[in-house]
């Protein structure tokens, strides 16, 4: 259903290819832990970005099969070990996707759990039924065997590669680009020119389905734009 | 359909007593043995199976595809002559030597050179390094001066006789640590990798291995909550199963059915199933508790397949517990296996509806990860690295007490749908996080981030 406003011409030659990659990550574990709400704010105060990374962006591939219920390690903390369901919901709100940065990220969740315990001042101190340990990645970047030249190998591209792939493509990449997109989208949009593919692209929500699912989607999407 | 094995007589249900079966050729003490003693025992009780050669990188392509087997690959291609020296203290029994005999094979594949050392001693060196690894899990201990000079004496001996030339030295557990202390070619890369409990060591024991491990280039625990405040990085690397493994390999439905006729398992009716050793820390009473209550509300059989009731008096002591427990409940078939019944352990979880691990203490809980990769709906006690495995209510349910564990079973039996859900997310959790290939990606990142920092 896809209208690009582009030529075919232009659509089927452009100006690089897109080389698929993935990444590796390796957990790391920090010095910071929490056991207390009070110690959690402290903790995201000062651990390293590469912990709001590990809990929030790269948490969501390891839990790439749920579709409910499961956004980030700080909200499941919340409502598991802390009992706190309403703040866990505040917390799971956050859509990692809004940020381009990191430290923006991290400013929302200090902000959501200041104002959590500025109402509720009794919760600072309540001991958690479990530690929350934070963590943090260390990241390498792996070639896949996938390059597209064309639109039609950029969709083979996508049925070949792992969802790792698609998660260091589609959701890490604006941390790279520092944009609010993808790098899928940028290619589609800027070297084909296929603006509308792309758009499409940026309004799946990850949060919902699996990312097998959101491979599917990205993947239907590129085909339709073959027709 | 039984394929190799003859037709046995099957029992109805009013026939039936608690069923107990023993390992090997220790008959138990059993009121309703001559009932057991209708069926046959597998041919596998009697002797253990001939040893499997290890599985190849491209035998696993079939389970987690393509393009993990090709990241695997790539990986490696940049450590490539590398040479890594695997050291600890035993070569057969164990979890760490099973997973290096697993593991040293594919590194090799993957042209990063491995090899395997193992540290010598006498009984008095293992006598100390015994009670080091009680005393940092948190026993008490007294450290002596003579237990010091014994433990170093020994690693001396060994950093003498064993060759340190590998790009990287990874020392297992606490037994070889001080091998560091002959550290002598600085762009070697040592790391530690701890697979004990040290969230509360024995202060004197860890203050006499602390300054050791801190010469290490990195450190790797088995859990978050088993790190120490270190000054040098720590890693997690969570244990894991081989997928094709006698335990957890793919067997064929007649080979399950046949495994449920030898024991008396009637596949019609719902399977709830623990398997572990007889041990307090797992609960067995308290599942058999919970159980009868759930029976209440449910129609269902317990099978609790266990071992080291044999050659462990307090295993046996166990038993005898879990004996009187199930009383003469003819729906508790109660098993005690042989540690050489993977086969038959695998086909029991397979049968299971769901599984239960009521453990009240544990280290990493392995038989969850075992049910959970063969889509089992679990449920398991919140306790040692169970929580990293199972998240409540997504990837199995958590429980912390007898009756949270029969009610989740009341639920679970009633509510399929949801049930088979949870064994589906919990069998991808597995597949994503604990999978022996999963360790092997581990090992290449750390291996290469470490290269990279020389």
């Amino acid at each position: 259903m896809t209208t690009a406003a582009v030529t075919p011409t232009r659509a089927h030659t452009p100006v690089k290819p897109f080389y698929f990659n993935t990444s590796a990550h390796l957990l790391r574990i920090t010095r910071q832990k929490a056991t207390n709400l009070a110690e959690f704010l402290d903790c995201l105060r000062e651990c390293p970005e590469g912990s709001i990374f590990q809990h929030t962006f790269r948490t969501l591939q390891e839990h790439h099969f749920i579709r409910e219920g499961f956004s980030n390690d700080f909200a499941q903390w919340a409502l598991t070990a802390c009992n706190e369901p309403g703040l866990a919901e505040n917390l799971a709100s956050v859509d990692a996707r809004e940020f381009t940065s990191v430290s923006d990220l991290r400013d929302r969740f200090i902000q959501i759990v200041t104002d959590f315990l500025a109402r509720t001042p009794v919760a600072a101190n309540r001991p958690a039924r479990e530690t929350f340990y934070f963590c943090a990645s260390d990241i390498i970047v792996i070639p896949t065997k996938f390059v597209a030249r064309t639109l039609r190998e950029f969709a083979e591209g996508l049925r070949g590669v792992s969802v790792h792939s698609i998660q260091h493509h589609f959701i890490e990449a604006r941390l790279r680009l520092k944009l609010m997109s993808n790098d899928f989208s940028q290619w589609l949009h800027e070297d084909l020119g296929l603006t509308d593919a792309a758009r499409q692209l940026n309004r799946i929500d990850i949060y919902t389905v699996t990312l097998e699912d959101v491979k599917n989607q990205i993947t239907r999407i590129v085909e339709r734009a073959l027709i | 359909m039984r394929t190799s094995m003859e037709p046995v007589e099957t029992q109805s249900r009013a026939e039936t007593s608690t069923q107990e079966f023993s390992g090997g050729t220790t008959s138990s003490a059993a009121p309703t043995a001559p009932r057991v003693e209708r069926r046959r025992k597998p041919r596998s009780w009697e002797t253990p199976p001939a040893p499997v050669p290890p599985p190849r990188l491209d035998d696993y392509r079939k389970i987690i595809g393509d393009a993990e087997i090709d990241e695997l690959r790539f990986l490696a291609r940049e450590l490539k002559g590398k040479t890594v020296k695997m050291v600890n203290s035993t070569a057969v029994g164990g979890g760490v030597a099973e997973m290096l005999n697993q593991m040293v094979p594919l590194l090799n594949e993957v042209e990063v050179n491995t090899h395997w050392d193992v540290i010598t001693g006498g009984n008095d060196f293992f006598e100390v390094t015994k009670a080091f690894h009680n005393a940092l899990q948190g026993s008490e201990f007294k450290l002596t001066q003579h237990a010091q000079d014994i433990f170093l004496m020994n690693n001396e001996k060994n950093r003498q006789r064993i060759q340190f030339t590998e790009d990287f030295i990874v020392i297992h557990d606490p037994q070889p640590a001080p091998l560091i202390m002959g550290r002598s070619q600085s762009d070697q890369r040592w790391i530690w990798r701890c697979h004990i409990d040290l969230s509360n060591p024995n202060s004197e024991v860890w203050g006499f291995l602390r300054p050791m491990v801190e010469k290490y280039d990195a450190a790797i625990f088995s859990s978050q909550s088993f790190a120490r405040q270190l000054p040098i990085p720590q890693y997690l690397f969570y244990p894991c199963i081989d997928p094709l493994s006698e335990k957890n390999k793919e067997v064929d439905e007649s080979f399950i059915q046949q495994v449920c006729d030898e024991f008396g398992i009637d596949r019609s009716r719902p399977i709830v199933t623990q398997v572990s050793r007889f041990d307090r820390a797992k609960d067995p009473v308290g599942v058999i508790q919970a159980f009868k209550q759930a029976r209440k509300y449910v129609d269902c059989q317990l099978v609790m397949a266990g071992g080291g009731a044999t050659d462990d008096p307090e295993g046996a002591a166990v038993l005898k517990e879990v004996r009187e427990a199930a009383g003469d409940d003819r729906d508790i078939i109660i098993l005690d296996l042989p540690p050489w019944c993977a086969l038959e352990i695998n086909a029991l979880q397979r049968a299971s509806t769901i599984v239960v691990q009521k453990s009240v203490k544990e280290g990493f809980g392995l038989t969850v990860t075992e049910a959970l990769w063969k889509g089992k709906p679990t449920i398991a006690g919140a306790v040692g690295g169970i929580p990293n495995q199972i998240i409540h209510k997504l990837t199995g349910t958590l429980v912390h007490s007898v009756d949270g564990c029969a009610y989740q079973m009341r639920y679970l039996l009633t509510h399929p749908e949801f049930a088979k859900q949870l064994g589906e997310n919990g069998r991808e959790h597995v597949k994503e996080n604990f999978l022996m290939t999963t360790n092997v990606r581990r090992w290449l990142l750390l291996l290469r981030i470490l290269h990279s920092s020389k």
